[in-house]
């Protein structure tokens, strides 16, 4: 228990937003892929975040003195149960029989609003950091 | 009057204190966006203010923190305010320096009493 645990915790915040932005990013990059890895159109994808269990070995040190701080972690990659995106475009190589292309269910308007709001939660993981590491280094001044 | 007297005590427990408190608040803002996540906080003022009333000791004195469940500030039930948690985190932050300052000054006082400087 200490400050490091402090640092600890904003690390895995960083992490976590770190991986919803590249997630974000990779949903931007197929908003138009009609095939993803299975053949069928690219799904959106989401980061499920949850409160970290505590199963590392530091965590079960610190569980010792009762630390009920563990930091965030990962729960899983969904993807998004929303409906396709149907399109007349009959030129497409992968239009049906009607003449409709499936697209991926992506909205570039709603990944943006989560680009940022990772953005902007990953600058406050890292003011924490920082915050955590001026007071230590200000502890340790005590010792000169 | 012993060499640690209640002042140097009590300035020791609340540092640990205000760093627990830090690591709690920071817990927050990486769990800004993990949904259903209550905010955690400990009020260490209260602890300390109440042990020394009693009389407990300060040097074993513990601080439990707490679930704050009866906010929810966002629709997938996260309960954490990032503009919030973030101003606390610098209170605090502050606090904490003066403590420090405080603990150093101290120190030095004695240092220059027992002829060390």
């Amino acid at each position: 228990m200490g400050l490091f645990d402090a640092i600890d915790v904003a690390g895995s915040g960083l992490a976590a937003e770190r991986l919803r932005m590249d997630v974000t990013a990779g949903n931007l990059a197929n908003a138009q892929t009609t095939q993803g890895a299975n053949g069928q159109p690219y799904r959106r994808r989401e980061v499920v975040l949850q409160e970290a269990s505590g199963q590392s070995f530091g965590s079960i040190l610190a569980s010792a003195s009762t630390s009920p701080v563990n930091g965030v972690q990962v729960a899983g990659i969904v993807e998004d149960p929303a409906p396709a995106r149907r399109v007349y475009d009959p030129g497409h190589p992968d239009a049906d029989a009607q003449g409709y292309v499936t697209l991926p269910n992506v909205n570039p308007v709603t990944e943006m609003v989560d680009l940022i709001s990772a953005s902007r939660s990953y600058e406050a993981n890292v003011t924490a950091m920082q915050t955590a590491k001026q007071l230590f280094s200000k502890t340790l001044e005590l010792l000169r | 009057m012993s060499l640690f007297d209640t002042t140097q005590l009590s300035l020791e427990a609340a540092l640990r204190g205000s760093s627990l408190r830090q690591t709690l608040l920071t817990d927050n803002l990486a769990n800004v966006n993990t949904p259903g996540y209550q905010r955690k906080d400990v009020d260490f003022h209260a602890a300390l203010a109440s042990a020394m009333q009693t009389g407990e000791s300060l040097e074993t004195l513990a601080f439990s923190p707490t679930t704050d469940s009866s906010r929810t500030v966002r629709p997938d039930g996260s309960g954490v305010d990032p503009d919030q948690e973030s101003a606390e985190l610098a209170k605090n932050a502050l606090e904490y320096q003066a403590l420090v300052s405080v603990a150093g000054t101290r120190t030095n006082i004695l240092q220059i009493a027992m002829g060390v400087r």
